[in-house]
């Protein structure tokens, strides 16, 4: 054989080998992502309007969300997650802020940080109304602080 | 013919215990003895060399596997079935609470032995040449220790592992650009449920368990290969005796080893296989003579020691369970965060950092924490393994320690609801 004809092979050989790897690793890592998640839909109804009180948010444990009502300005949705470290957020309504359990993150009530580790304020979601007049949240659709549904 | 005698012969080849021979042939001949020397010095037995810290981890290790495979036969993965089956284990089972103690116990004493066992081999100097590589190992079955604990927290599927392992993973998320992903990768979806569990389950049961074998068995051959367990300190050669030897090749300014003059032409038996000249440390010139004498069978004085420190680490873990249940609170309720929620609490400090700035503290502080690990053994150049000679190393080491102990200390104990700091003997009022 001759040396170039193996040194040819010896390369094509060789970057098989690693192109194979690595298509490998991609494999794996592409194996371990789900494609289905089997978790609380992202995406979903929480009953009409007129469930909602006006005044202090209401607190949705399941879908871990405040609900605000506002007579001028509408609806709007915050999630309860800490941007933190995850955990869930309660609302005082004696200094109408949200205080975070874990590592005493405070939060005004539009979400601004106020105090503690969070590195970002509470986010807020989009919410729509549906056709059967139900409201529609989804928690995949991230909205500024001044997003208001007007029902 | 006798044919007990013929099936006892096919299966021990060995010499009668009573000869040397035949003590050498219990260890080489034996698969699970091979890995210890046929002789070994009496200095090695000392507990106040080693305090048997290696031991005891790989005992502890021993406990967890069997106890964790009698566990598996009550538990299934999946919510909410997994918290039922940890009630049966607390409530119905016959010895289920003994089984699951010991292995919580067990848990807790592997972390706290591998931390101890690697303060050892650094004040003694054990990390040193040639011996680099093995605490690079070390590290890794460290990590993988905390890994393994820390994918066990989940299982019981309670608050206390719910909460622990949200804020847990969060921390992770915080590493630039691959975080996220990562988190995603390990629970399997966007929050801790049940394809968490189920990934969880399989790394704590088959993948880690696995690599820590793996691992553990090179670590064992590199203490061979790389000498034997290094010399106690009070055996280094004291100060203004004799010039050390230097050993290596003539052109490599860098010491090789440095040895007794007497000590090279010294050859070793059939086990001590080393290419060219064996590698030495320093000895007392006072002690050299004494050496050979110092020099037992490996059977029976270091299997009954080792006997011994099993016994010892087994009772323990046995006396612990009997009188101290492993927690178990009410079933994980992903819209309840209790106050505070705390990760598992050899990542307390970690948390307690992560308090103050979670990408420093969370991510940049322990990925150099590990880094500085990983290259002490190749950043410390200096070839003394007496304290007194390296007092800069073993200052450096004993704050990284302490640190890491007063951080835990302050995370578990004196942070109470909301994460402010409270003393442990104050009660807060209407604290969950």
């Amino acid at each position: 054989m001759k040396r170039r004809t193996f040194l040819n092979w010896g390369t094509a050989g060789l970057g098989t080998l690693w192109a194979a790897i690595g298509v490998s690793l991609g494999a794996v890592v592409r194996f371990l992502t789900p494609s289905v998640y089997y978790e609380p839909p992202r995406n979903f109804k929480i009953g009409t309007p007129a469930d909602f009180p006006f005044g202090p948010p209401t607190f949705l444990a399941d879908e871990k969300i405040f609900v605000f009502r506002d007579k001028e300005k509408g609806f709007a949705v915050a999630s309860a997650v800490c941007t933190h470290l995850g955990c869930t957020v309660q609302y005082f309504t004696s200094d109408r802020r949200f205080h975070c359990p874990c590592h005493g993150s405070v939060f005004a009530s539009d979400g601004a940080v106020l105090h503690g580790p969070a590195p970002r304020p509470l986010e807020w979601v989009e919410v729509t109304l549906a056709r059967d007049g139900q409201l529609r949240v989804d928690k995949n659709k991230v909205v500024s602080a001044s997003y208001r549904l007007m029902v | 013919m006798n044919p007990f005698r013929d099936v006892w012969q096919s299966i021990f080849r060995r010499d009668p215990l009573s000869t040397d021979k035949g003590k050498s042939e219990l260890v080489f001949l034996n698969l699970w003895l091979h890995i210890h020397p046929a002789k070994v010095h009496k200095e090695h037995f000392r507990v106040k060399h080693t305090g048997y810290l290696g031991f005891l981890t790989f005992y502890l290790f021993l406990v967890l596997v069997t106890t964790g495979v009698a566990l598996m036969f009550y538990y299934r993965p999946h919510p909410p079935e997994a918290y039922q089956d940890m009630k049966d284990l607390r409530f119905v089972v016959f010895l289920g609470p003994f089984l699951r103690n010991m292995h919580r116990w067990s848990a807790h004493g592997m972390v706290i032995c591998v931390f101890l066992h690697m303060c050892r081999v650094f004040y003694t100097g054990s990390y040193k040449r040639p011996r680099q590589f093995n605490w690079v190992i070390g590290v890794a079955l460290l990590l993988l220790t905390l890994g393994l604990s820390f994918t066990g927290y989940l299982l019981p599927w309670d608050q206390l592992a719910f909460w622990a392992i949200t804020v847990g993973t969060n921390i992770g998320s915080y590493a630039p650009v691959i975080g996220p992903g990562l988190r995603q990768l390990l629970l399997g979806g966007h929050t801790v449920g049940e394809s968490a569990l189920l990934r969880f389950y399989v790394l704590h049961v088959a993948v880690l368990p696995s690599a820590v074998v793996l691992l553990t068995m090179v670590h064992f051959w590199r203490i061979r290969k790389d000498g034997g367990l290094s010399r106690p300190l009070w055996k280094l050669r004291a100060e203004g005796s004799p010039p050390l030897v230097r050993i290596g090749e003539p052109a490599e300014p860098e010491l090789r080893a440095v040895v007794l003059p007497a000590a090279r032409e010294k050859t070793y038996g059939l086990m001590e296989v080393v290419r060219g000249k064996p590698l030495f440390e320093v000895v007392a010139s006072a002690e050299e003579e004494e050496e050979e004498k110092d020099v037992v069978f490996s059977y029976p004085y270091a299997f009954f020691r080792e006997g011994i420190a099993l016994l010892v680490t087994v009772a323990s873990v046995m006396a612990l369970s009997l009188f101290w249940n492993a927690p178990l609170e009410e079933m994980a309720n992903p819209a309840k965060t209790p106050n505070p929620a705390k990760a598992p609490w050899y990542f307390l400090g970690l948390q307690e950092m992560v308090s103050h700035s979670a990408l420093i503290g969370g991510v940049v502080a322990p990925a150099l924490m590990v880094l500085a690990l990983v290259a002490i053994p190749y950043l410390d150049s200096n070839p003394s393994r007496r304290l007194s000679e390296r007092k800069w190393a073993v200052w450096a080491f004993t704050v990284f320690a302490l640190a890491n102990v007063v951080l835990i200390i302050v995370g578990t104990l004196f942070r109470g609801p909301g994460w402010a700091l409270v003393p442990p003997w104050v009660h807060i009022q209407g604290a969950e």
